[in-house]
């Protein structure tokens, strides 16, 4: 019933007899060329992904085989979920969800508004543009740590640079403002740590600092492709520069905002350098997000079955984010 | 015949890479698992080029030190030990010529016991011995990074002279010995005297009063380790010591948390009042960003008094009086010096009527790790470490404590005759206080100290209007949760 009818079969067999098809080809130019040299592409990646899987992919399922078990003198033990139930049941964990959103949320807002302004004003044409551009790309090439160390010495109550200004009573009344040791007000949603503790705006305003440069030359290029006869036409219309920049540049650069917001996500959510060198979490807990207590965990505390637990859970929010990033960038793709 | 010599040449050269890159992975691979604790030792390493050769039959003797000999900057935080590493290593080199050869990795303090976990479970180079405290027992053993000495420490001949609580500082859980306790630390509370002439305070009541006083000549009471830094550090110290006056605790003694207690709750309220009150320096809470910045307000006497382990008394420095006289040698023998002019004295913490003053007490020694090489130089260095010789300086040096052999003290006060003041007003003021470690059940150490910390700041510096009793059980909780 659902058998080849004969003239179409006789019709295929006289074709293939004409003309070998796309796979018979390929195998005769295997034949031809030689294994190896049709299989050079791969050979040239292979120490590539090797090197790949041996510091990614090893030590991620290592990771997640790690999560599952409880070191106990010289052997492991498979525990089954229970490390991931000791993480999501502590109160240190739902605190640190809590400082992470707070901080990318401000991260990302400051840098992103902070980086768009300053390119708006570098597109323009204006003397010594290379000069601001390679003053503004400073922060890019500082260490995370030495970019603490510097922020922390800054606002150190007894001799840091803006702590007579810091603790001026009139400025920050009633009795000045430490940026080391002030505590959060107290949450305007219980449970939830907004407002956050002066340290967090501290660590937002270092973490934006150094992630600038980035943002500013990314934004700056994507300024670059839009033409400008458009603005110029938009103002020949009667557009004001506003109207200008809110309904062409943005939605003409909105993808690589979005690029540049996911990516700012990313790096935030995963960095911990900025949070060890200027602030180790504190004070109190204020500013301990979700990789430094991962750390603390792992590397102060030496239990390294929770720690994985808690990795697996960040991996997890990473690879979410990166679908949402791939997603966006094809809606975008497809809009325009 | 040609195309098949090509195939034959692409095969040939496929394999060769394959066979490279199984080379250079090979070469990558880590090394081999290290020996077991009981093996013979490996043969030594040879020479390094720039020192005099050694004879064949000396080996290496490696040991992790916070302490850098290499290191001679006076402005170190560490530069009593560092100092103490470079007088020994040499003494230690001669006594034993024929068969060590000592060598000291220094490890950041607060990273030693990670390292050692990594080299011992990545089958890494370990020491043959690391310096450590009973406060890293428990991470170390339970992730199998140290060796079981009950055996070997009851067989010496000093044995019998180790104070039986810095044994017990050295017993896990399951009742066998893991370090070698050398130094035993007390915590006890450094007073400057022209702020408390009359003597420190005996009731939290007195302290009030003295406190008050000391406010109207700008002058802060006390200072202390208060911030949540070293993921919880400040519950082993004056959080512990106060807790302890008040007649409280940390733990059920069944190895629960146990925080929600009338006695906890007084001492906590305490806190709150004398910080809302301003006697307590704001260095105090500041440890997260500079470490142990708290200590500044006491080596320039703008706080009156500093509660901390013995040990302390090798970091404050240099020193200068209330009235005006400095002590500037930059190391240990600053605070001996100002303690024998009678500048500085050592006091218990005040306890309300009817209590104890709280004395948390922490041992220092020395493990050796799984798969050390020489497990034999360790424990020869041990021993040489526990003679009348040795002991004194390691005891004043890195241990920064009173010795675990109690027949050493009389020879370190005869060796030292700065530090016999400092020993005689630290004894009295031990022997006045109820010193017990600060964890007493609880296991999981370093989760409990961070969690009882965090809980204490967030009801003195973050809501001073919070509920003490039930912020403390929700605290005990979650600890309990983890059991």
């Amino acid at each position: 019933m659902f058998g080849i009818p004969a003239r179409f079969t006789y019709l295929m067999a006289t074709q293939a007899q004409a003309k070998p098809s796309a796979l018979q080809t390929t195998f005769r130019r295997i034949r031809a060329r030689g294994f190896f040299s049709h299989t050079l592409p791969f050979w040239l990646l292979l120490p590539a992904l090797l090197i790949i899987a041996a510091i990614q992919f090893y030590p991620g399922f290592y990771s997640i085989w790690l999560s599952f078990q409880d070191r106990q003198g010289a052997v492991w033990n498979f525990v089954g979920l229970r490390n991931f139930e000791r993480i999501f049941n502590s109160a240190a964990f739902r605190e640190s969800v809590g400082h992470t959103v707070v901080f990318l949320v401000g991260y990302v807002v400051v840098t992103i508004f902070a980086s768009l302004v300053i390119a708006l004003l570098l597109n323009r044409t204006v003397k010594l543009s290379g000069v601001y551009i390679t003053l503004i790309f400073i922060p890019w090439v500082i260490a995370d740590v030495i970019a603490g160390l510097v922020f922390g010495l800054l606002v150190v109550p007894e001799y840091g640079l803006f702590s007579p200004i810091l603790s001026n009573p009139t400025l920050f009344p009633p009795k000045g403002l430490s940026i080391t040791s002030d505590p959060a007000p107290r949450p305007w949603i219980p449970g939830f740590p907004f407002p956050p503790a002066p340290a967090m705006y501290y660590l937002i305003l270092a973490s934006a600092w150094r992630a600038l440069p980035f943002v500013t030359l990314l934004i700056l290029a994507a300024l670059k492709t839009v033409p400008r006869e458009l603005i110029e036409s938009a103002r020949i219309d009667g557009a004001s520069s506003f109207q200008a920049l809110r309904l062409i540049t943005l939605p003409l650069i909105l993808p690589t905002l979005v690029v540049a917001l996911f990516n700012l996500t990313l790096g935030g959510m995963n960095g911990i350098g900025l949070v060890f060198t200027l602030t180790r979490g504190g004070p109190g807990t204020a500013t301990e997000v979700l990789s430094f207590l991962l750390y603390t965990i792992g590397f102060s505390r030496l239990e390294f079955g929770r720690a994985a637990a808690l990795s697996v859970f960040i991996a997890i929010v990473n690879l979410l984010l990166i679908l949402l990033t791939l997603r966006v960038s094809r809606l975008e793709e497809r809009v325009q | 015949m040609c195309s098949s010599s090509s195939n034959t040449r692409s095969l040939t050269a496929s394999f060769a890479t394959l066979a490279a890159l199984s080379l250079l992975l090979a070469a990558c691979a880590p090394a081999a698992q290290p020996a077991a604790p009981a093996q013979p030792a490996a043969p030594a390493q040879p020479a390094a080029p720039a020192e005099p050769a050694a004879p064949a039959q000396v080996r290496d003797f490696v040991t992790w030190y916070q302490y850098d000999e290499k290191n001679e900057d006076p402005k170190s935080d560490e530069r009593v030990g560092n100092e103490y590493l470079r007088r020994t290593i040499p003494q230690f080199n001669e006594a034993f010529k024929d068969k060590w050869r000592w060598i000291n990795q220094p490890q950041p303090f607060d990273k030693m016991d990670t390292n050692l976990v990594a080299a011992v479970q990545a089958g890494g180079d370990v020491p043959d011995l690391m310096q450590a405290g009973d406060g890293s027992l428990i991470p170390l053993l339970k992730n199998g990074a140290i060796q079981d000495l009950t055996d070997w420490i009851k067989a010496q001949p000093w044995f019998n002279d180790l104070d039986p609580s810095a044994v017990t500082g050295c017993t896990g859980p399951d009742g066998r010995i893991y370090c070698v306790p050398v130094a035993i630390s007390p915590f006890i509370v450094f007073v400057w005297k022209d702020h408390f002439p009359n003597g420190y305070p005996k009731t939290p009541e007195e302290f009030k009063q003295a406190a008050e006083a000391l406010k109207a000549k700008n002058v802060y009471a006390i200072t202390f380790f208060g911030s949540t830094a070293f993921d919880g550090n400040g519950a082993t110290r004056f959080t512990n010591m106060l807790i302890q006056s008040f007649g409280g605790g940390f733990d059920d003694g069944q190895g629960k948390m146990k925080l929600d207690r009338p006695e906890n709750v007084a001492a906590i309220q305490f806190l709150r009042e004398i910080v809302a009150a301003g006697y307590v320096h704001p260095l105090s809470w500041e440890g997260t960003t500079t470490p142990f910045v708290e200590e500044e307000p006491m080596k320039t006497a703008e706080a009156a008094s500093f509660p901390t382990g013995i040990f302390g008394y090798r970091y404050v420095n240099p020193l200068k009086a209330p009235n005006g006289k400095e002590y500037k040698k930059g190391n240990e023998e600053d605070m001996l010096d100002a303690i024998t002019a009678g500048d500085i004295f050592i006091a218990p913490l005040f306890a309300p009527e009817g209590k104890k003053p709280g004395c948390g007490i922490g041992v220092t020694g020395f493990v050796i790790p799984t798969g050390a090489k020489n497990p034999d130089a360790a424990k020869d260095y041990i021993n040489w470490i526990m003679t009348k010789e040795q002991n004194p300086d390691w005891v004043l040096g890195p241990g920064g404590g009173f010795p675990a052999l109690r027949s050493m003290l009389p020879e370190i006060e005869a060796r030292k005759p700065v530090a016999k003041a400092f020993y005689e007003q630290a004894a009295a003021a031990v022997a006045a206080s109820q010193c017990r470690p600060w964890y007493g059940s609880l296991e999981r150490r370093d989760e409990a100290k961070k969690i009882i910390q965090t809980t204490v700041y967030k009801l003195v510096k973050e809501d001073p209007t919070a509920d003490i009793s039930a912020t403390l059980r929700a605290a005990e909780e979650e600890y309990n949760r983890g059991n």
